[in-house]
């Protein structure tokens, strides 16, 4: 390997990085195995991989050199270079991409004037990244720096939001030196989940820091992760010492000083509200008046928040909007263990099983694999170690339930493994949840730590001889590891390749044990399962899809979060009645389901109910559950293309029609969208799908051609539009152009907001874009009072034709 | 238990592959990312069947049977499926099986092996092959319009090979009478050509500043051909040209020395990781998806032992003579 050589950050002496090194080794250890945590550690330290360090590494352990190379460069998570001081993160989710996530990018990379072959600015101030959604795509576009979160980034603000994110730091590094003298009082929390920060939240965020210090109150300010309607920004939450939420939807700056004064006062305080609290969704939901804050009526906030929650059923969001996450005595006074208690005073671990199998749970990772039935294979071997491994590597690019999950209920996961481990007899459990959800794997963490103290795992269960060790274990980015044999390959300490099954994990998984694999949200309807019967339960849904289902609704809609729905509710219900319908009164055009491994339900067939089975009729796939609506003006088959480049990234590249295949059909995409395709490459792209899907040697690429498949099957009419050079949306930006008509004035303001000069400054008179120069940002289009700025196909035929 | 291949009943007995039990039962599958008694895992699928009680397309190589299977090899559908796998496969092998120059000359002399001869300072060998090829004394270049030069690889980054005149050189320098007739083997036309296709502008560059030979020949033949399975599948299934663009993430010509006769040109690998499933903290992969390389760290060259160049299906791994 070019080994990288470059110095490492903070000029630490060779001794120094030994001296590290040494510590690090002997924390985590120096078997094979223990590859990714080693190298996590060693990036949490350094902020990359430094050479020096990398070398320590084959002296000190058993990793050698073809392995670490095989894995750190694997795994997106690991750096080999040095990184700037700050790290933009720029959110290319899908529902960020139909929002413009790519103008956004390009605007940052033009503004910071970072080099092409590069991420970092040349004063290493800042480093650039495209990452797969950041938790709040109601929000979209959205951008992360650090730690804070903006929402519907405009390309044009961008230069505003560096100064902004640049004068607030400094705020904080001032904030940071004061507070250290102090023990936190509580924590406020700026958003919810990365969402709410975003939506004018540095104005809320400078007065919060403003009236902790004018009231003198010591709050840590911070922002964290997603527990759904997202569309309630800003939103505050005011966490106290023992992990109490008290929440404050679509607050203003000029509240504050009162929220803050009414919680930070006095302990006593703290405890009255905690109370207030429980039992209350509606605090959140209905009108309050509160000494000098005047609560608008929700009603009046938000319009819609009652029927963004009447069609929905909780089942894995039980607690909904009340249950602080980690506060374990209010889990059990609601009930929380009381199935776990009752399935080990039973003891009757096969009645478990059958009571999920007669439940008709299904895995809700994807496949839909009647869970029960897997937990059959594994009880009924007779092995004295098997694993049970919680999938929570949530890839999908549009989707963060499983997040919201882990960081909202953590106990309720973690029940519904025990009882499983129970009924299985699995003896160790492993919590698998993307580095890139820091607050889940922290407060599983901790979760863990406080049932362990109250024996609800560790050994002898609840007083019983059943004992059950869980750990954690933090993937690396790679979304190919949400398929359990690759997953199982990564906690092997491998790169991530997926492996041939038969033999499946559950008879032959990690360590060649019997090893259970269940998606975090199947984990969590486990408890109610046991608690209220199975029966009760295969109550809600359809013939062959029970209970409920998370989907992060999001795209064109006006509201959308995170929702739980009956199975068998429709798709246009979910939209008209939860998400109150598409934004901006736009007509539908589809809804893309399931992400990169599903496909786009056209807005005609969208009575269909949500349902494994009817959703593979159609070619798409329930997935993990990121439901993304599109409007009339998003083209289908830049979507197509969206998805492809992300798998055509995410494939593991072991096998050739996966690694090839999808990077042949993206040329092909690639070559549609700039108008240079013939009516031929919409055959061979179709007939190239087909043989990918059919030949692939794993879910990723026996998937990925959905997307493709789907639009070709619905929306055939735009492929050959493109073909002949018309792109309708205008999102294929090589077909189209800007052009200033006859109408202009010449006030000169698209000259001014043009960032690359494209349109010469001439006052009074109709000015002119220069097509070579521009990059098609459309920010003069947005400058422009007088709308005439069009946009129109390249292609002059297509453009008299569409006249 | 008992499977069906094809309509044939078979009765199998213990842990064999579909791969291994179809060859005994004399129904031909090819295979790529397989190798006897090596430890692979799927990569290629070449070796494609189709399970017609799924449905679904499996490789046959690590695929174990299970009662009452039927399993097809040879319908039009799974010949389809291996010929798309080759042409995918070459579609990110930017290489050349033979030489362009030796391809076109009219007497057929293997020009790229001559000029081989030739840069190796064996002139009396590149001779030899001109003595066999040629009805000297007359040489055949004179009425010829020298299509070779014309073809040259090395045209496109600097100027052509001045193939004539090394050949005029040698008729002078060596003494004809005194030199053995080398056995000039014409190309075989019939067989699949791998093609490199052109060179961008980064590598025309590398390309001047890296290859300097006496004759400044690139050397463009695959020096691995005798060996390639790719080459005789692609040529069984009847491929001319890969279906589709050609592009790929490897470095074009890049002859890396391994140790005093093994190379590794990364550009004719086909990531089927024999290399790195069969060597001990040697090859390894890198990166992943589409970008995914087989890549020898410097330090583990040498562990690699010259036994794993025939383990190679392709000639991204060769051994040299002499
Ligand atoms: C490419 C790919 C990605 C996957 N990603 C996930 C994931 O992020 N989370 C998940 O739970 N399952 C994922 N799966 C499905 C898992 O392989 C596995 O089926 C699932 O975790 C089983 O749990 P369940 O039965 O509860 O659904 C993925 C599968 C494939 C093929
Ligand atoms: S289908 Fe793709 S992800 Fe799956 S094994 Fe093949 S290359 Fe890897
Ligand atoms: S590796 Fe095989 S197919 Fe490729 S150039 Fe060499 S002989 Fe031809
Ligand atoms: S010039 Fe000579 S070597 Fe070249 S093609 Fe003609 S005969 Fe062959
Ligand atoms: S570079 Fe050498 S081998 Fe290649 S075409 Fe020219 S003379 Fe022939
Ligand atoms: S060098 Fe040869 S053996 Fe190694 S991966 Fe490439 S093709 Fe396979
Ligand atoms: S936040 Fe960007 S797609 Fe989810
Ligand atoms: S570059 Fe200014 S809008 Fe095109
Ligand atoms: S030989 Fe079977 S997949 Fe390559």
């Amino acid at each position: 390997m070019s080994q990288c050589n470059c110095e490492n950050n903070d000029k630490l002496s060779h001794h120094e990085v030994m001296a590290k090194m040494d510590t690090i080794i002997d924390r985590i250890g120096s078997s094979r195995r223990v590859i990714i945590p080693l190298l996590q550690a060693i990036q949490d330290e350094f902020n990359y991989l430094p050479a020096d360090a990398i070398e320590r590494i084959y002296e000190r352990t058993e990793i050698e050199r073809a392995q670490l190379i095989s894995v750190s460069t694997f795994y997106s998570q690991f750096r080999h270079i040095p990184y700037g001081k700050h790290l933009i993160k720029v959110c290319a989710g899908t529902a960020c991409h139909v929002k413009g996530a790519n103008n956004v990018y390009d605007s940052f990379v033009r503004e910071l004037k970072i080099k092409t072959d590069s991420v970092t600015t040349d004063d290493k101030l800042f480093s650039i990244e495209k990452v797969a959604c950041l938790g709040c795509c109601t929000l979209a576009p959205v951008v992360q720096i650090d730690d804070k979160i903006y929402g519907h980034v405009a390309p044009g603000k961008v230069g505003e939001l560096i100064s902004e994110f640049i004068e607030s730091n400094k705020a904080e590094e001032e904030k940071t030196g004061k507070a250290n003298e102090y023990k936190l009082s509580g924590e406020v929390r700026l958003g919810m989940g990365s969402c709410c920060q975003a939506s004018g939240s540095a104005d809320i965020y400078n007065e919060l820091l403003t009236k902790a210090n004018e009231l003198g109150i010591k709050v840590d300010i911070k922002s964290v992760g997603c527990v759904g309607v997202c569309n309630q920004v800003p939103l505050i939450d005011v966490v106290l010492e023992d992990g109490a939420v008290k929440r404050y939807p679509n607050v203003k700056a000029s509240e504050i000083k009162e929220i803050l004064h009414h919680h930070f006062k006095s302990g006593s305080l703290l405890r009255r509200f905690k109370n207030s609290i429980i039992n209350h969704v509606d605090n959140y939901h209905t009108d309050t008046t509160w000494n000098n804050v005047v609560w608008k009526s929700e009603a009046e906030r938000t319009g819609l928040i009652n029927s963004f929650l009447s069609e929905q059923k909780h089942i894995s969001t039980e607690g909904y909007g009340f249950l602080a996450p980690l506060d374990l005595d209010e889990y059990i006074h609601h009930q929380g263990f009381a199935s776990l208690k009752k399935v080990i005073a039973e003891n009757k671990p096969n009645q478990v099983v059958r009571d999920v199998l007669t439940s008709g749970l299904r895995g809700r990772g994807g496949g839909g694999f009647p869970t029960g039935e897997k937990m059959k294979i594994v009880a009924s071997s007779t092995q004295k170690d098997k694993y049970l491994i919680c999938n929570g590597d949530e890839g999908d690019p549009g989707a963060f339930m499983d997040r919201m999950i882990l960081e909202s209920y953590p106990y309720r996961v973690i029940e519904g493994m025990v009882i499983e481990a129970f009924a299985t007899g699995a003896n160790k459990g492993i919590f698998y949840i993307r580095a890139e959800y820091p607050l889940a794997v922290q407060r599983i963490k901790r979760a863990l730590e406080l049932c362990r103290e109250r024996k609800l795992i560790g050994r002898n269960i609840l007083g019983s001889n059943f004992s059950f060790e869980v750990t954690v274990f933090e993937g690396a980015g790679a979304f190919v590891c949400g398929e359990e044999t690759a997953l199982i390959a990564s906690i092997e300490g491998d790169r991530g390749f997926p492996k041939q099954k038969p033999p499946f994990p559950a008879v032959e998984g990690l360590d060649g044990r019997p090893t259970l694999v269940n998606n975090v949200e199947t984990l969590s309807q486990i408890p109610y399962i046991i608690r209220n019967g199975a029966n009760h339960y295969a109550e809600t849904g359809t013939e062959n899809s029970k209970g409920t289902k998370v989907f992060a609704l999001a795209g064109k809609i006006k509201n959308g979060g995170l929702i739980e729905v009956p199975m068998g509710i429709s798709l246009n219900r979910i939209i008209d009645e939860i998400g109150g319908g598409v934004e901006g009164g736009e007509q539908l055009k589809a809804v893309q389901i399931g992400g990169p491994s599903g496909g786009c339900i056209p807005a005609h067939r969208c009575d269909v109910p949500v349902d494994f089975d009817s959703f593979r009729q159609m070619g798409a796939m329930m997935g993990s559950g990121g439901l993304v609506v599109l409007s009339e003006s998003d083209c289908m088959v830049d979507v197509a293309r969206y998805f492809l480049s992300f798998t055509c990234e995410e494939s593991c590249g072991k096998c050739t029609f996966c690694r090839v295949g999808i990077r042949r059909m993206l040329d092909l995409l690639n070559r549609i969208c700039s108008g240079s395709a013939k009516m031929e490459d919409i055959d061979k792209l179709e007939e190239l799908a087909l043989n990918v899907k059919k030949s692939s040697l794993c879910g990723l690429g026996k998937t990925a051609p959905n997307p493709v498949l789907t639009t070709l099957k619905y929306f055939r009419k735009e492929y050959e539009e493109h073909i002949n050079g018309l792109c309708k949306t205008g999102k294929c930006k090589d077909m189209m152009q800007f052009i200033i008509t006859d109408d202009c004035t010449g006030c000169t303001k698209c000259a001014k907001a043009c960032p690359v000069d494209a349109i010469a400054y001439e006052p009074y008179k109709v000015h002119n874009i220069d097509q070579d120069a521009c990059v098609k940002c459309g920010l003069c289009v947005d400058e422009c009072e007088f709308n005439t700025i069009i946009k129109v196909p390249v292609k002059q035929e297509v453009y008299a034709n569409n006249d | 238990m008992q499977i069906t291949i094809n309509d044939k009943i078979i009765d199998v007995q213990g842990q064999d592959t579909l791969l291994k039990i179809a060859r005994r039962e004399g129904f031909e599958i090819p295979s790529l990312c397989w190798s006897k008694d090596a430890r692979h895992k799927s990569s290629c699928m070449v070796c494609a069947v189709k399970d017609l009680s799924s449905g679904q397309i499996i490789p046959s190589c690590t695929s174990k049977p299970v009662e009452g299977m039927r399993i097809d090899t040879q319908s039009e559908e799974v010949m389809q499926v291996r010929t798309l796998s080759l042409e995918l496969l070459l579609s990110d092998h930017r290489a050349d099986c033979e030489a362009p120059c030796s391809l076109v000359c009219p007497s057929k002399l293997d020009i790229e092996r001559m000029l081989n001869y030739y840069d190796k300072g064996q002139k009396e060998k590149a001779f030899g092959l001109i003595k066999h090829a040629f009805d000297l004394p007359k040489l055949a270049c004179e009425n010829c319009k020298a299509p070779c030069e014309k073809a040259c690889r090395r045209g496109s980054i600097d100027t052509p090979v001045t193939i004539r005149k090394i050949i005029k050189e040698l008729t002078k320098v060596v003494d004809a009478t005194k030199v053995d007739e080398i056995e000039n083997v014409a190309i075989d036309k019939t067989k699949f050509q791998s093609r490199l296709g052109r060179f961008c502008e980064s590598e025309k560059a590398r390309l001047k500043e890296t290859v300097s030979t006496p004759s400044n020949c690139l050397h463009c033949a695959c020096a691995g051909k005798s060996a390639c399975q790719l080459r005789t599948h692609a040529t069984t299934h009847k491929i001319k040209r890969p279906g589709y663009d050609m592009s790929s993430a490897l470095q074009v010509m890049s002859r890396i020395k391994i140790n005093d006769t093994m190379y590794f040109e990364p550009s004719k690998c086909i990531r089927c990781g024999l290399c790195v499933y069969n060597s001990d903290n040697g090859f390894t992969f890198k990166n992943r998806g589409f970008q995914m390389e087989v890549n020898l760290p410097e330090e583990n060259k040498k562990n690699i032992r010259v036994e794993l160049a025939s383990l190679c299906p392709t000639g991204a791994l060769y051994i040299v003579e002499n």
